[in-house]
């Protein structure tokens, strides 16, 4: 059986998630979890819902901050889909903190050092490797970028919980998927397109994967590691999942240009990408950039066309 | 379930209530009050760790009363970390630190406070490689920070971003991640007798403004990637009496649509010195690779007025007006005649479709006006313009400049301020597609925190900073008589 951690988690967590909108300590009971769900596959991500649209155009318009990391290293694990479970699954890049693997928890992932510009930046990103004939590429770097999801009120965002875990794009997609969740691009260039373009020699190819921006107040995961979570519409957060908490699009640079054919994810083709986010950010930290530059709507940095290979 | 999981789920939820525990404004303080109580309160016996040498500067003597310091907000007397002053401060409040070692990155978010250092070299913001900006002022206007150093952070020395009313004065910025002195989307400002050494971007930058209605006076920058960058920003930024050297390259204002207020234009550079711009050794971002060897170099800016500057010794151009190649844009190349938008207004523009948009723009230095500088000691050429397309039609001109060589040949002729220019436009171009295989050969960067440095300099501090009243940054900035200025100096070595 897997951990059943978040449903501990929410209880404790519940107390502050009740200071803003989300519902409080609803769903607390273990004995009523249907524990033969917990080992269910990743659920469809058409259970969050898609965004409304997806960033495009000059950053400097609205709030955001933007976190930098490194590549740090390259496992077969996810923590979050085969927890405990080392080498279960397709080769990921992780980026952020340097101590990620599949037996990784808030706890030992506290005190690990981050390959991230911002220090307490600890938290851990990743996401599926790309090959080029067949070959491991090692990406350049990650950037992520907190921001408002699309016209939702900056002042009502709140933190993501400590250990929230979530998934976003589809890993086992046979088809594109919507560019505002997974998209390709060169440099920090607008396109946005749902498999690789061929791109120059110094604007070269990053892949963005934006995750969903409200929670349900509760759980910082649930069987299938979708259904706490959904994207908001129309400026809003639905009822089920009240807590608008940070857009995080996450994008992985490659040191790719020229013609992609060559090109395949380890979770198969060039249709699944996605990418995961496991909040281990020194909190107090985390809780300042929200309110320090999405609450008072700064912008307290931008990726610069200037820097990116 | 292991046990190592629900340990890490208790952990989880720990963690989850302590971020919980404070209020809007009280978390601000949390992770560096914390980290810095122990250090603070000895702060003057804590050596910064780093591998700079430490200043000499003999200690200050901070027992003078006065009507301004007792009002003051003092640290560590009064509050324990800058942090603690800063957040217990009260608009209009002056706040006095005393010399010592700070490990803080603090942010600031209450308007027209003046943050004080006691002295400029020994009270050290230190960030020590794991804190990412010395000052960051989010968003709080009218904020003044004078006399004090900021070295080894991840990202800045000092930054505003978002404000109205701004001054950063007699400031020493070391050793950090991205940018020293750091001004974003803000306007009304002035930084004046500071410092920016050893960042891989700009030593002094001010982007995204326009009008910025800002004054750069008697700054020194040196071994940065760039000296002074200013993406896309402009009208009434003046650049005067500073010392641009020993950078990959000197000044370098460019525009870009990755971020607002395109294009770069109506930036004032005069009576500067920029010399020695070659140096291969220095953290440096791609742009500053791509720039090295080179004085003043407008990167598709337009409307600049370059003048009276003392220009010597660069490996390329002394004054360069370049294109800048902007690959995958985000919007189209703005027509002239938007030029003057405020930038403020561009903001409610709706988003560029990206089906509009071109592959690239092609940002031409345009109008600019090159006027009465000194230029030796260029191994290309003192002064040039360049461009992809054809350079005859640019607007650029050039007049009455001491300058050995130019690129076209006679290029005064050429392109005179007053009159029609006469010649041919093709003899003796230079070749700027071979600067981008300079770059691919060049000295790669070096990490921030690695680049091997002069000592942090000891610099002059602030008059009476004890005696001296709360000075928030409003009515800024200053008159700048230009007509007075003439061309600086270069120093005797």
């Amino acid at each position: 059986m897997r951990r059943w951690s978040s449903v501990l988690a929410l209880v404790l967590i519940a107390g502050c998630a009740s200071a803003g909108p989300g519902p409080g300590s609803a769903a607390t009971d273990m004995s009523t979890m249907d524990m033969s769900t917990m080992d269910m596959p990743v659920q469809e991500p058409s259970v969050m819902g898609v965004p409304d649209r997806g960033f495009v155009g000059p950053q400097g318009r609205s709030a955001q901050f933007v976190v930098e990391c490194t590549f740090s290293h390259a496992l077969p694990d996810d923590p979050i889909v085969y927890p405990n479970e080392p080498g279960q699954s397709h080769l990921h890049v992780f980026f952020g903190n340097a101590d990620t693997d599949a037996d990784s928890t808030v706890e030992s992932l506290a005190g690990a050092a981050t390959t991230c510009d911002q220090p307490l930046d600890r938290a851990s990103y990743w996401a599926p490797a790309l090959l080029q004939n067949r070959r491991m590429v090692e990406p350049i770097k990650s950037t992520a970028y907190y921001r408002p999801g699309p016209d939702v009120d900056p002042t009502t965002i709140e933190p993501f919980p400590a250990g929230l875990m979530m998934i976003a794009g589809d890993a086992h997609a046979t088809e594109s998927q919507p560019t505002s969740v997974v998209a390709w691009t060169c440099g920090t260039g607008a396109e946005r397109d749902s498999t690789p373009p061929s791109c120059g020699v110094d604007r070269t190819l990053r892949m963005l994967v934006t995750f969903p921006d409200c929670w349900d107040g509760e759980h910082v995961d649930l069987p299938g590691h979708r259904a706490h979570m959904h994207y908001s519409s129309g400026g809003a957060c639905p009822a089920s999942h009240p807590v608008p908490v940070p857009q995080l699009t996450f994008s992985v640079q490659y040191p790719v240009s020229g013609d992609p054919s060559d090109l395949e994810l380890t979770s198969g083709g060039l249709l699944t990408g996605h990418a995961d986010f496991f909040n281990s950010w020194d909190q107090a930290a985390l809780t300042q950039e929200v309110q320090l530059c999405l609450h008072r709507n700064v912008v307290c940095g931008i990726t610069s066309g200037r820097k990116t290979g | 379930m292991t046990t190592r999981r629900w340990v890490g789920v208790l952990m989880a939820a720990a963690l989850g209530l302590a971020a919980c525990g404070g209020g809007d404004d009280s978390t601000s303080s949390a992770s560096t009050a914390a980290a810095t109580t122990a250090t603070t309160a000895a702060s003057t016996t804590a050596a910064p760790t780093t591998d700079a040498p430490t200043t000499t500067a003999a200690p200050p003597t901070t027992e003078a009363a006065t009507p301004a310091g007792s009002g003051a907000i003092r640290v560590p007397e009064d509050q324990p970390t800058i942090q603690a002053a800063v957040d217990a401060a009260a608009e209009g409040d002056l706040i006095l630190i005393a010399p010592g070692t700070y490990h803080e990155a603090v942010n600031v978010t209450t308007n027209n406070l003046t943050i004080r250092g006691l002295d400029r070299n020994e009270v050290v913001l230190d960030g020590q490689f794991e804190m990412e900006t010395g000052s960051r002022d989010r968003g709080a206007s009218g904020v003044a920070v004078e006399n004090m150093t900021a070295m080894n952070y991840s990202k800045n020395g000092f930054f505003w971003t978002g404000v109205d009313g701004y001054r950063g004065s007699y400031l020493t910025a070391y050793r950090t991640g991205d940018y020293g002195i750091y001004v974003f989307d803000s306007i009304n400002g002035l930084l004046e007798h500071s410092y920016g050494g050893g960042s891989p971007d700009a030593g002094i930058y001010i982007g995204e403004c326009y009008p910025c209605n800002a004054v750069v006076d008697d700054v020194t920058s040196e071994h940065n990637g760039l000296g002074y960058s200013g993406t896309n920003s402009g009208g009434n930024l003046v650049i005067v009496n500073s010392v641009f050297r020993n950078n990959r390259a000197g000044m370098v204002p460019n525009s870009g649509s990755y971020e607002l207020c395109y294009p770069e234009r109506d930036t004032t550079i005069i009576g500067n010195a920029v010399y020695s711009n070659n140096e291969t050794d220095t953290p440096a971002i791609d742009v500053a690779i791509l720039a090295m060897g080179n004085g003043i170099l407008v990167a598709g800016g337009v409307q600049n007025r370059i003048e009276r500057n003392r220009v010597d010794d660069h490996n390329k151009t002394g004054i360069g007006l370049v294109p800048f190649l902007e690959e995958d844009p985000n919007d189209v190349e703005p027509s002239p005649d938007s030029w003057t938008r405020p930038c403020a207004e561009t903001k409610n523009d709706p988003v560029p479709d990206p089906d509009t948009v071109p592959d690239a723009i092609l940002w031409d230095a345009k109008q600019n006006s090159v006027v009465a500088n000194v230029v030796t000691g260029s191994r290309v050429a003192d002064i040039a313009v360049a461009s992809l397309g054809d350079v005859a039609v640019l607007g650029n001109c050039f007049a009455d400049n001491e300058a050995a060589s130019s690129a076209p040949l006679d290029l005064e002729a050429l392109a005179p301020c007053d009159g029609t220019g006469t010649g041919d436009w093709t003899a003796g171009l230079i070749d700027i597609g071979q600067w981008l295989v300079d770059a691919e050969n060049a000295p790669p960067s070096v990490p921030y925190d690695k680049a091997v440095l002069p000592p942090v300099p000891v610099l002059d501090g602030m008059p009476d900073p004890e005696t001296a009243p709360a000075n928030p940054a409003v009515n800024m900035p200053p008159a700048v008589d230009l007509d007075a200025i003439g061309v600086p100096e270069l120093p005797a070595s």
